[in-house]
């Protein structure tokens, strides 16, 4: 388990890492590493060179600008969760990046990694989507913004273009009242979720005017459930109904962890979690 | 020899020096904390070539052809060898022993020929002058194979339609052996209870913290081979390397430096180390291999892989009569060399219901051959599957009459005073004690208090539930268990012992150190012995140019039988020391003793240092009166004599809550009361028996080697084969009943074995306790969250 040869360069930049991603097609973005290294190492990819941008400051910064939480691409999962800012504005994510991995693996690895890489599994694609995350992209042309919700394609397939960079993401602040949840099924703590649930509920006089559910370790992507919510509005939570309509609203993929039948039940017990919770 | 006034009572902890019995730091644990520990990657010699192997992508196919020249022209690739090249140097071998009946193993080379059967047996292996560059140069070694069809499931091994793997047996069947004592089947019908279960084991491994490493550096001008091997038995890799590279057995050393874990891993002839040896002796220079962590997976030996039927007839009393089981394993191609991949079979049979009296006992095993990665031996072999089947059995007959688990256990038991005695299977046993055991167990469960929290649970809509399970653990193992059947492993161990000039002790043993504290143990037992401090001792182990000839480290045999031959040779040493002593004291040798390094005059008065004396007889012999026997260095040998095995028992129990949403199992507590004898070191004996919970804990709950319909393991990285981890892992209490052997003077049993023997049991009994207010059970290692939702019928 040693790597193919890689050249490696250390951006001085951000303008310096899009000039070397544009001009080379089999070059790759190294983040924290964690999921890029051992890829490497099983012989998995072989990219031509490895973009270091851990030295680049500016993406290492938490910012709270125009009612929005700004997350750079390179801040560890460690750094966030120990961010009063972020703890005060979304208190969840704390409890959700506590469930990602362990220490080690969050002391390196990086919220724009994680978001960039999108495994369908991973826990802040989902929180992204859910929240409407914006995500920014830097490339030769200057700066695009896509939504969360447009940003996930298909397995590990994401909107950047092979000649940009995630430089941040940007979390509306303001939530519209909406209450968080966030919960998600393991063998051992910190393993990718059998099947993982963030959801809000918006209430009006306790009663519930918006459900959102967006679900992780379910599907090739983050998978929302549109019919589940639009029942949920409707119908008291009903076990069986539940994992009917999520079997509709989403194609359950099996893994090595679960079985497509075992992700739909989780799914729905995870449902019935938040609905208990939130109302 | 033996003056027994001479040598105290061990562990008396009024005296000085008595380090037997006490948890004395170890202070090789440091050594390894700050990173200074020596692993065989660590080993750099000049002109050292690095290997990667080319391994068989299909779990059964033929080889057409094999082009090794891409990979030969590749920069920085010395070499390219297939099967032609290595067997000229390295013979093959065959998995068999003579001891336990016809065993069919057919030959296995040291690379594949002509046919591969393992998805990851090696075919070829690339020499380069970095481990990377050999990486890549193995991805240009192009090799054209015919798919064969893939004997992969163990139940269907025999069926007349299955594709036999190797042609000349006719079948793939390996090994098969069978039981009866008394009559089952009149037993059964006098039973009040019938009660059957079938359960499954999946195929699981080792995972060792470091990986299986070797380096192997031909001297051709000495034709001497010198291996450095992170193994558990370095005699034996020098006679087996010695044997098929067809060298002179004195010259080869085998050199074990640290070694991160073994697990019984580490105790097998795996065809790439070979190879690895054998590319030295072609190249006449140093090589090494290392197994990354893939390879672990798909190479390391598998263990488990059964499925055993089981079936229990009891009295209206409670008394069991007839015990009977039906044990079916799949070992992968080839019966591994050269312990075979018989021994976990042979294990299920002799201790299935070996702590219960049981008139009536039939026991049949069959072992089958399967194109998936060869099984055999690992920590607790065959242990857990015959403490599941025996404790699942007790239980369900308990609960079918309606008794309380605990006390039908203890009218089944083997009493305590009626040893020796033997097993159900007709082993022999002796100064074993279930019974004080499970007292002591109940009373650390406190079991009326956990029925009680158990009733408040079920009413909240929680499901707990526990268990109590007993056990006898194989240890000491006599040279019955491998040597009388034709291998090469001694079961014999040596300690050789010394006082140098400086005062300082020096022991050397056969036994070798895994990270588990071999040297703390055999430094405690010669300093009490001799009535040293323990810095005053040190030790040198694994290196076969160094230590006394012997065994090695594996079946719980290390403290028992190695630390008995450094006592006696502790003994010796001691009587020669106060033999002069007496002579330069000018005294009764009945009136001294050694303490805190000093020759002491028990009547008080001057007594004289180690030191000096040492000094005296190597610097200023001429001081002595001639023909003074001033040998301040004994050897002494140890093996099990009379009886096959030293049994040690235990007794454990474990707490567990199972979550009906989400089929997750949560172990709430573990508790264990182990019997191993004499403890040299109360900690040491304690990790031992956590650290088997946690490898058991693997077994029932996570670990399993998942194989796809082809046969390729889908699972072999640290992500997707699941271990235990600390997160999950509940406070394991452990409390002791000491029952010395009485084959030693030491008294010391083993303790490696008990706690993965045991909690797979434990857990899957505990977790169908919770399980009997909704009618279901679980029957199926690993218990994964999915198995639990499909007995609840939710999945």
């Amino acid at each position: 388990m040693k790597s193919p040869a890689f050249s490696y360069y250390q951006a001085k930049d951000l303008a310096d890492a899009i000039n070397i991603k544009k001009s080379d097609d089999d070059a790759v973005i190294l983040a924290g590493g964690q999921s890029l290294l051992p890829t490497l190492n099983m012989r998995l990819s072989s990219p031509s060179v490895l973009i270091d941008i851990g030295s680049i400051n500016e993406l290492k910064k938490i910012k709270v600008e125009d009612s929005y939480l700004i997350m750079g691409a390179m801040c560890s999962h460690s750094q966030i969760m120990n961010n009063k800012e972020v703890n005060e504005k979304f208190p969840i994510l704390n409890k959700l990046l506590a469930q990602v991995a362990h220490p080690a693996i969050r002391n390196k690895g990086t919220h724009g990694g994680s978001i960039a890489y999108g495994d369908p599994a991973a826990e802040l694609p989902a929180f992204a989507v859910l929240v409407n995350a914006e995500i920014i992209l830097s490339g030769p042309d200057g700066e695009r913004t896509v939504s969360a919700k447009e940003f996930y394609k298909g397995l590990f397939e994401t909107a950047i273009n092979s000649d940009e960079i995630l430089t941040s993401v940007k979390y509306p602040i303001n939530q519209n009242g909406m209450k968080l949840f966030f919960d998600e099924v393991t063998r051992r703590h910190g393993d990718y979720a059998m099947a993982g649930l963030v959801g809000s509920i918006k209430q009006n006089n306790k009663i519930n005017e918006e459900i959102n559910l967006v679900f992780f370790g379910t599907g090739d992507r983050p998978n929302e459930a549109p019919k589940t919510c639009e029942y949920l509005l409707k119908n008291e939570y009903n076990y069986s109904d539940i994992k009917d309509t999520l079997k509709n609203d989403i194609d359950f993929a099996s893994d090595i962890s679960s079985s497509s039948d075992m992700k739909a039940h989780l799914s729905a017990i995870l449902v019935g979690r938040m609905m208990k919770e939130l109302n | 020899m033996d003056d027994l006034n001479q040598n105290p009572k061990l562990g008396a902890a009024d005296r000085p020096n008595s380090y037997i019995g006490r948890s004395v730091p170890r202070e090789r644990a440091k050594k390894l904390l700050e990173g200074k520990g020596k692993y065989v990657d660590d080993i750099l010699l000049p002109r050292m070539a690095h290997l990667s192997y080319v391994r068989s992508p299909f779990a059964h196919a033929k080889i057409k052809s094999i082009n090794t020249e891409n990979a030969k022209k590749y920069p920085g690739v010395l070499n390219v060898f297939t099967i032609d090249d290595i067997e000229k140097v390295c013979s093959p071998w065959q998995g068999v022993l003579g001891h336990l009946g016809e065993m069919r193993s057919p030959t296995q080379y040291p690379l594949a020929k002509d046919i591969v059967r393992w998805q990851g047996e090696p075919v070829a292996v690339v020499v380069a002058n970095k481990r990377a560059v050999a990486e890549d140069a193995s991805e240009l070694v192009e090799i054209d194979y015919e798919d064969l069809d893939a004997q992969l499931d163990m139940e269907t091994a025999m069926d007349k339609s299955t594709r036999v793997i190797h042609d000349d047996l006719g079948n793939n069947l390996f090994w098969t052996r069978t039981v009866n004592q008394g009559d089952v089947g009149e037993a059964f019908k006098q039973s009040h209870i019938v009660e059957e279960v079938t359960l499954d084991f999946a195929r699981h491994t080792g995972v060792t913290l470091e990986t299986r490493a070797i380096v192997a550096d031909w001297d051709s001008s000495e034709e001497k081979m010198t291996v450095y091997h992170n193994g558990q038995a370095p005699h034996m890799m020098q006679s087996i390397i010695a044997k098929h590279l067809n060298l002179s057995e004195g010259l080869v050393r085998i050199i074990s430096c640290d070694v991160g874990g073994s697990f019984g891993i580490k105790v097998h002839v795996y065809p790439d180390e070979m190879v690895t040896v054998a590319v030295s002796k072609l190249m006449k220079r140093p090589v090494k291999f290392v197994a990354d962590r893939l390879e672990s997976y798909s190479t390391d030996i598998h263990s488990r892989c059964h499925k055993i039927l089981g079936k229990i007839g009891v009295n209206d009393k409670g008394k069991i009569l007839a015990f009977e089981i039906d044990d079916l394993s799949g070992i992968g191609p080839f019966s591994v060399y050269p312990r075979t991949s018989a021994i976990e079979t042979n294990q299920v049979l002799n201790l299935s219901a070996a702590s219960y009296i049981i008139p009536n006992y039939k026991a049949k095993g069959t072992v089958v051959f399967q194109n998936k990665t060869p099984m055999c031996q690992y920590r607790a072999v065959g242990h857990p599957i015959a403490v599941a089947i025996t404790e699942a059995l007790v239980d369900k007959a308990a609960n079918a009459l309606g008794m309380d688990r605990y006390e039908f256990r203890k009218i089944n038991l083997i009493p305590d005073n009626s040893y020796p005695t033997k097993t159900p299977s007709g082993v022999p046993l002796e100064d074993l004690s279930h019974e004080a055991c499970i007292e002591k167990l109940e009373k650390m469960m406190n079991i009326s208090q956990l029925e009680k929290y158990k009733k408040e649970s079920l009413a909240k809509g929680k499901y707990k539930g526990f268990s109590i399970i007993n056990m006898v653990e194989v240890t000491n193992p006599s040279p019955a268990f491998y040597g009388v059947g034709g291998a090469p492993i001694s079961s014999q161990d040596g300690a050789s012992i010394r006082l140098e000039g400086s005062g300082a002790v020096h022991i050397s043993t056969s036994i070798t150190e895994q990270g588990q504290g071999t040297e703390a143990v055999m430094q405690q037992i010669a300093a009490d012995q001799l009535g040293v401090k323990i810095d005053t001792v040190r030790v040198t182990h694994g290196d076969t140019d160094a230590t006394p000839y012997g065994g090695g480290t594996w079946a719980s045999r290390g403290a028992g039988i190695g630390g008995e031959a450094v006592l006696k040779a502790s003994r010796k040493l001691k009587e020669n020391i106060l033999n002069i002593a007496a002579v330069i004291m000018q005294s009764e040798v009945n009136n001294l003793d050694v303490q805190n390094d000093q020759v002491i005059r028990k009547d008080g008065g001057e007594g004289i240092s180690l030191k000096d004396l040492a000094q005296i007889v190597y610097y200023r012999g001429h001081e002595l009166p001639p023909g003074t026997n001033a040998e301040l260095i004994a050897t002494a040998s140890f093996s099990i004599e009379g009886i096959p095995f030293v049994f040690t028992n235990s007794a454990m129990g474990c707490l567990v809550d199972v979550d009906v949403d989400t089929g997750l199992t949560k172990i709430e507590k573990f508790w264990a009361v182990e019997d191993c004898g004499t403890q040299i070191n109360p900690k040491l004996v304690e990790e031992q028996i956590r650290g088997g919970v946690v490898q058991g804990i693997g077994g029932a709950l996570y670990e399993e080697c998942i194989y796809d319909e082809m046969g390729n393991l889908t699972n072999g990285n640290m992500a997707d084969y699941l271990v235990p981890m600390a997160y999950e892992m509940p406070d394991i209490i452990v409390d002791h009943v000491t029952t010395n052997s009485g084959r030693s003077i030491l008294g010391a049993k083993g303790a490696g074995e008990a706690g993965t023997g045991g909690a797979p049991g434990a857990i899957m009994n505990a977790i169908n306790d919770a399980l009997i207010p909704l009618n279901t059970e679980v029957t199926s290692q690993p218990i994964t969250p999915e198995k639990v939702l499909k007995a609840l019928g939710k999945i």
